[in-house]
């Protein structure tokens, strides 16, 4: 990477600080609405003012009663978004990883083409698509199953891009030819030379799958059938479906289950991004300047 | 040779995988788009006949106009918000940048589906807050999930969503510029403003450019707010509100699926074109 | 794309241009009723269904026919409810494969399925005698065009009105039974409160509208043979119910909010509606969503057209329909029957679900009959349901109730959120839907 800048110019500035807190308010106070109403219950929801707390302020009861309804699917949901994304994102990013670095650095026919045809492939909306995947999905007899999740997943045009211009950037070749002559294979060369230059591209590319993974909403709502494949915002839409369809058994009593599961489910998305931070931020970096 | 068939290897696990689920659909969607299936009548073959029709569908050209018309209201706002909080980031004259960066960015985490369902509530007009700030003016509130205000609710909601995206993109390109770029501008006297503007900001074109070709797809293939938000303003946003829209209720609700497929595919040109007239404009600006 | 790609490409499209029809073929259904012999042995074979459904705590009822039948198993999977369901219904059976055995299907959806010929004909598994059991009403909606049996009745929706007693008791309003009173009351509750609405008729709620319609004796659509359909939106019944509605929308004396939102929701709690026009199944739903307001609400029949009528439509209430693909017709068909019209399971709905009954017997059990619940003041609610249910009239639907709801929410649900006049959104939900039928290669009358 070339030297940035760590030393930025200039003071504190309590103007600009506070401009800012204004945008910060914008951005939050959705979240403050979903964490006040994450104590309420179904009563208070609906007859006390939204942005503050109402007579009763239970949310461990809340978190309770979501962990615990229906034979307690909530934590089967969470665990399998987690399972969903974590392999998802990591094959992603492996993925990607290798790819990229064979478009980066090395020739061969249809290089050009071929990316070009990844990249112009997120062009077309798969929302009405979704049917003829299903279809062919059915066939092989993956419909119902987590490798309906996990195997679309798995490709990230955007990722092998990042990685392509990353590796293109990170890697220099004097080195992969030092390795050559020194009678490495090349497969060898990725995984002991190559692929720790590549670990924050790799990172960055792991947490953007993550979180499309774990946002994913189309793809599980049409390919899964069985709830206790669902991943979180499945199962917390067909919950709130419950209220916001009339007939036999439907009911509003659910909704705050509907909400203290979404903020719960936020949750470790955030972790994940403090968490990896140090990386993330680097192996943007690389993908946003060159091209 | 050797080398060629080893770039071959490294493409191969990502290349099988994208032709499985990606390339096949795509081409058995378009083998379908041939076709038209009848609730009566089974299967025909219809050629282009599809396409056609899609052509002058009247539904599909207000759904074309109307994500054209939330491109050019929502991006530039978006995208302007997002530049200004990462070169406020990147000044360092922000106290707790930390607090700023993520909690920007923290609404990307937040899945649509749970977006739709906290603005519902500010957007209500009898017992959100903005409602009854109004009320309690005395003033009517405006009806922010009727049809003159609903793409602007919309867009808002997609703002709030993807701000904090962009921005740590062009945060992290902000990064990467050697120092020593501005470190001589601001010896010599010029400000923070003036050094944003002269040398960060071209500094970082290519970054802006893959968010602003970014924001092309994501407002064309508009679908899961609006689809969403429908719920709460079903006589604002009609079943083909956007193209994907469209395309989507042609496919489950009314069992169109060959005339849905033939919508998505004739989407996926209006935005190959659009992203080139984009980089075509923008690539022209440097030389002139 | 490489050589390879291309030619992998067209191997797949040839291999999937092959089997795309292969799901399509439909089993003949068995002319003549199997025999006792033929269900003994279907009943003591080990045989696990899968059954689709979304009533919540069904288990407790599928505990009862494995008490039954020990070597059925049941896969009860909740894949989903409404719109969400029937999606993935009907990809799995255009897909051939991972659909259920027995799947829940909303009175108004069993036409969707069976014309694409996805559902069982029951009445060679027992269908004729069993539905004698059920209300005339709910036979009337699962019943084809040639007398086949699509599916057997679960719950009812017999539209009635609940309304906020103190509400009407501050304002001097007299419980309407008839839509003249109705619109009286309408306007004298506006002049008095302008905040509180006499009720609200939602805007994206087709399915409200419709049962409006059934009541004031339209006939939307009727399938009148295999590939033949009468639409008709817009007779004068129709005309009287659209300007009706458009009259008292004008004014201002009714609201159209969306319904089951959170501001809907809020609006009842908080007492913006008077009155809630909805099937029999929403007493229990409010109790459950809208505890502070116990005590305040009560329930009356629907106001009718002409005094002294007794004239109903519905909204709601849903069936149990086998598969014609199923492997396992029999045990399938009969889990349907049991679900549908056995004496305890259909007791135990209205207690575990608090459905509304659509069986005779249960219709007529004194104890669910006297029941009086706190939240309506100790009224005898059931009671109203039961007069409710036996003043429905019969109705049909079309093949694709999804479709006419969706072009009704474009016309005539606009029409009512704009306040404007319903009569020409009316004529144009009719002729889109008409269009739309003959693109799908009906012949519309």
């Amino acid at each position: 990477m070339s030297s940035t800048a760590n030393q930025r110019q200039g003071r504190p500035s309590t103007v600009l600080t506070l401009a800012m807190l204004a945008f910060l308010i914008y951005f939050l106070l959705p979240l403050f609405w979903l964490v006040v109403a994450s104590t309420k219950s179904t009563d208070d929801l609906f007859t006390t003012f939204g942005l503050w707390f109402g007579d009763s302020v239970d949310i461990v009861g809340n978190i309770r009663r979501t962990f615990t309804f229906n034979d307690g699917v909530y934590g089967r949901w969470l665990l399998n978004t987690l399972m969903y994304a974590v392999v998802s994102a990591g094959g992603a990013a492996l993925l990607a990883a290798l790819g990229g670095y064979g478009f980066a650095k090395y020739r061969f026919r249809g290089n050009g083409p071929l990316f070009g045809i990844v990249l112009g492939s997120i062009m077309v909306p798969t929302t009405a698509l979704a049917i003829p995947t299903y279809l062919l999905f059915s066939k092989i007899g993956l419909v119902d199953t987590p490798w309906a999740i996990i195997l679309p997943s798995l490709v990230s045009p955007f990722g092998l891009y990042l990685m392509r211009v990353y590796a293109a950037d990170a890697v220099p070749d004097s080195i992969l030819e030092a390795a050559r002559i020194d009678g490495a294979g090349e497969a060898r060369i990725f995984f002991r030379v190559v692929f720790r230059m590549l670990a924050p591209g790799f990172v960055t590319v792991l947490l953007f799958t993550l979180v499309a993974t774990w946002n994913n909403y189309f793809l599980p709502l049409i390919m899964l059938n069985n709830p206790k494949y669902f991943p979180v915002t499945i199962g917390l839409t067909q919950w709130q479906a419950l209220s916001a369809n009339g007939g036999g058994g439907s009911t509003g009593d659910i909704l705050p289950l509907v909400l203290t599961g979404s903020l719960l489910s936020i949750i470790p998305l955030i972790g994940a991004f403090l968490l990896l931070q140090r990386y993330w931020q680097s192996g943007l970096a690389a993908g946003g300047v060159k091209q | 040779m050797k080398q060629a068939r080893a770039g071959y290897v490294f493409i191969l696990p990502f290349l099988l995988i994208f032709f499985g689920v990606l390339v096949l659909p795509l081409g058995y969607a378009a083998y379908l788009s041939l076709y038209k299936e009848q609730l009566v009548g089974g299967v025909t073959f219809v050629g282009l006949d599809n396409y056609v029709e899609a052509l002058s569908d009247p539904k599909l050209h207000a759904g074309v106009l109307r994500v054209a018309q939330f491109f050019l209201l929502q991006v530039p706002l978006m995208l302007v918000m997002s530049l200004f909080f990462a070169l406020a980031l990147d000044s360092g004259r922000l106290r707790m940048p930390k607090v700023f960066r993520l909690g920007i960015f923290v609404p990307y985490a937040v899945p649509s589906v749970i977006a739709a369902l906290m603005w519902g509530y500010f957007y209500g007009r009898d017992f959100g807050p903005i409602g009854q700030a109004f009320s309690r003016l005395g003033a009517t509130a405006p009806d922010l999930l009727g049809g003159d205000l609903i793409l602007g609710s919309l867009a808002n909601i997609v703002t709030w969503e993807f701000t904090g995206y962009n921005m740590i993109i062009l945060f992290a390109a902000l990064r990467a510029i050697p120092a020593e770029l501005y470190e001589a501008a601001a010896v010599d006297g010029a400000g923070a403003w003036r050094i944003a503007w002269s040398i960060k900001i071209p500094a970082i074109r290519s970054a802006i450019l893959l968010c602003v070709i970014f924001s092309v797809i994501g407002s064309f293939q508009l679908f899961n707010e609006p689809n969403l938000v429908q719920r709460l303003a079903p006589s604002s946003i009609d079943n083909a509100f956007t193209p994907n829209l469209y395309a989507y209720s042609l496919a489950f609700i009314g069992q169109e699926l060959n005339y849905a497929a033939a919508v998505s595919f004739l989407l996926g040109v209006v935005i190959v074109a659009v992203s080139y007239l984009v980089l075509a404009l923008t690539n022209r600006k440097p030389s002139s | 794309m490489s050589k390879y790609g291309i030619a992998l490409f067209t191997v797949g499209l040839l291999a999937l241009a092959g089997c795309a029809d292969s799901g399509s073929a439909v089993p003949e259904q068995p002319a003549a009723a199997v025999t006792q012999a033929e269900i003994d042995k279907a009943m003591t074979t080990p045989t696990t269904l899968t059954y689709w459904t979304w009533v919540p705590g069904i288990e407790d009822e599928i505990a009862l026919f494995q008490k039954k039948y020990p070597a059925i198993e049941v896969n009860v999977v909740n894949a989903g409810q409404g719109l969400a369901h029937y999606q993935k219904l009907r990809t799995a059976l255009k897909a051939g494969s991972g659909f259920p055995d027995v799947a829940q299907v909303e009175f108004q959806s069993v036409s969707t399925f069976s014309i694409t010929k996805d559902l069982l004909d029951l009445r060679p598994y027992g269908a004729e005698e069993a539905k004698a059991k059920f209300v005339d009403s709910a036979v009337s909606q699962v019943t084809g065009g040639q007398g086949q049996i699509w599916a057997y009745p679960q719950d009812s929706g017999p539209l009635e009105m609940l309304y906020r007693k103190d509400i009407f008791d501050k304002y001097g309003i007299t419980v309407p039974t008839t839509w003249a009173e109705f619109a009286t009351a309408a306007e004298k509750l506006h002049a008095a409160a302008p905040d509180v609405s006499m009720t609200n008729l939602a805007s994206g709620q087709g399915v409200a509208y419709m049962g409006l319609l059934w009541q004031a004796g339209a006939a939307p659509h009727q399938v009148t043979g295999d590939d033949s359909i009468d639409i008709n939106f817009t007779d004068d019944t129709s005309k009287k119910v659209a300007d009706y509605w458009t009259a008292l929308n004008k004014t201002g004396a009714i609201s159209t909010d969306p319904d089951f939102t959170d501001a809907w929701y809020q609006g009842l709690a908080r007492g913006k509606y008077a009155t809630w026009l909805t099937g029999s199944w929403a007493p229990a739903f409010l109790q459950s969503n809208a505890a502070s307001s116990s005590g305040k609400w009560r329930v009356a029949k629907l106001p009718q057209w002409n005094a002294g009528e007794k004239y109903n439509g519905g909204w709601g209430g849903s069936t149990i329909a086998v598969m014609a693909k199923s492997t396992n017709p029999i045990a399938a068909a009969k889990l349907a029957e049991f679900l549908g019209s056995d004496p305890d399971v259909a007791l135990m709905y209205t207690e575990k679900q608090q459905f509304f009954p659509a069986t005779k017997a249960t219709l007529a059990n004194a104890e669910w009959k006297s029941a009086t619940p706190e939240f309506y003041g100790g009224q005898k609610v059931n009671e109203i349901g039961i007069e409710a249910s036996d003043e429905m009239r019969p109705f049909s639907w079309s093949p694709f109730q999804d479709q006419v709801y969706s072009y009704w929410q474009d016309s005539v649900g606009k029409a009512l959120a704009d306040k404007s006049d319903l009569w020409p959104a009316v004529q144009t939900w009719e002729k889109e839907t008409a269009e739309y039928a003959a693109d799908q290669g009906f012949k519309v009358q």
